[in-house]
C-alpha cells in the first residue's frame, strides 16, 4: 500500500529527530541530554519530540540502537574479508573512526545505559571478537600470536583502545584519538602478541647481553656521574 | 542483502549460506551440517559459547544476553516469547 503523504512526512520527521539525537548525544553526552535540547536542536516543539519517543529512555535507546547497528555492519564489512589479526585491528578502528565522537560516549556511558542500548553496544564488539577470532583460529597454527586464549587477546585490544577513547582529553585534545595513535598502537599490541619463536629469542638474548656489556663499559659510569 | 533471520548476520556472498544456497533465509553458521536450520537450542548454546569463548563473558550473563538478542530476531520471536 502506498504511503500516505502525512505518513511520509512523519517518518522523515523521525529520521531527523534520530540524527539530530545523534549528534547532539556525539558532542554532548547522552545521558547529560533532555529531550527539550534535542527538541531545540532540530527546531521542532517539544511536543513533537514525545509524539516520536514517548519517553527519553526511548528516544536514547532507539538512536544507540540505529547507530550501534550501523558500526556493526561498517566493522563487519571492513573486516570479512581481512586475513591477518592486524587487518582485523586496522578494519576495527576504521569502522568506528567515523563515528569516534558517539562512539566514546558509548565507551564512557554504556553502564549507565537503557538495557536494550547497552546490548547493542555489546553487539558491536561482537561483530569484531567475531572476525578477531576467525583471524586468529586460522593463524594459529603458524605460531604467530602468544598462547592465549581469544578472549584475553581480545579483551586486551578493547581495554587498550577504549582506554585511549575513554581518556581523548588528555591523549588528543583536539578530538582525534584514533588518527593520531591508531597506528601506533596496532603497532604496540601486535608486538606485544606477538610469538617468539627460538630463533627470535636467542637473537633479542644475545642483543641485551650485548647491550649491557656496553653499558657497563659506558664512560659516564666509569666517571661515577650515573645517578642510578 | 539478506539477513540471517536467526543470528542477524548480513549474507552478501554466497559461501555465507549453508551450502552456498542462497535461496535460504539463515546463515551459514546457524545451519547443521546437513544444512538445515539449528533449533533455538542449539543457536542459544551456540552464541552463549561464541560470547564466552572471544569477549570471556560469565556464563549466566552471555546467556541472557544471547537470548534477549535471539528475541528480537524472526526466527526467535515467537518461541523466545513462550
Amino acid at each position: 500500500m502506498k504511503k500516505t503523504s502525512r505518513q511520509l512526512q512523519k517518518e522523515q520527521t523521525r529520521e531527523f529527530l534520530l540524527k539530530t539525537a545523534y549528534e547532539y548525544f556525539s558532542e554532548h553526552g547522552i545521558l547529560n541530554t533532555r529531550m527539550s535540547d534535542i527538541a531545540q536542536a532540530a527546531g521542532v516543539s517539544h511536543g513533537t519530540v514525545f509524539l516520536h519517543f514517548a519517553t527519553q529512555e526511548a528516544l536514547v535507546t532507539e538512536v544507540v540502537e540505529t547507530y550501534c547497528g550501523k558500526i556493526a555492519l561498517r566493522t563487519h564489512e571492513l573486516a570479512k574479508s581481512c586475513t591477518s589479526i592486524q587487518e582485523v585491528l586496522s578494519a576495527h578502528l576504521e569502522g568506528i573512526q567515523e563515528y569516534e565522537p558517539f562512539y566514546t560516549r558509548l565507551v564512557i556511558e554504556n553502564r549507565l545505559l537503557p538495557p536494550a542500548a547497552r546490548d547493542a553496544w555489546i553487539n558491536i564488539q561482537s561483530a569484531v571478537s567475531f572476525h578477531f577470532g576467525r583471524v586468529l583460529e586460522r593463524t594459529r597454527g603458524e605460531k604467530q600470536v602468544a598462547a592465549l586464549p581469544v578472549s584475553a587477546l581480545f579483551n586486551l585490544w578493547i581495554g587498550l583502545i577504549h582506554h585511549y577513547l575513554a581518556n581523548g582529553d588528555l591523549f588528543a585534545p583536539d578530538g582525534k584519538v584514533l588518527e593520531r595513535h591508531g597506528d601506533t598502537l596496532i603497532e604496540y599490541y601486535m608486538k606485544l602478541i606477538h610469538y617468539e619463536t627460538e630463533e627470535e629469542k636467542h637473537g633479542r638474548e644475545a642483543h641485551e647481553s650485548q647491550k649491557g656489556e656496553m653499558l657497563l663499559r659506558a664512560p659516564w659510569r666509569e666517571a661515577g656521574r650515573s645517578a642510578f | 542483502m539478506k539477513t540471517c533471520i536467526s543470528c542477524g548476520m548480513p549474507m552478501t556472498k554466497p559461501s555465507d549460506f549453508p551450502l552456498e544456497d542462497e535461496s535460504k533465509d539463515y546463515c551459514v553458521y546457524c545451519a547443521r551440517p546437513d544444512g538445515s536450520m539449528q533449533s533455538y537450542s542449539e543457536k542459544l548454546a551456540g552464541m552463549t559459547g561464541f560470547l564466552i569463548r572471544t569477549q570471556g563473558l560469565d556464563e549466566e550473563a552471555a546467556r541472557q544476553l544471547a537470548a534477549r538478542n535471539m528475541a528480537k530476531l524472526p526466527a526467535w520471536k515467537t518461541t523466545a516469547a513462550d
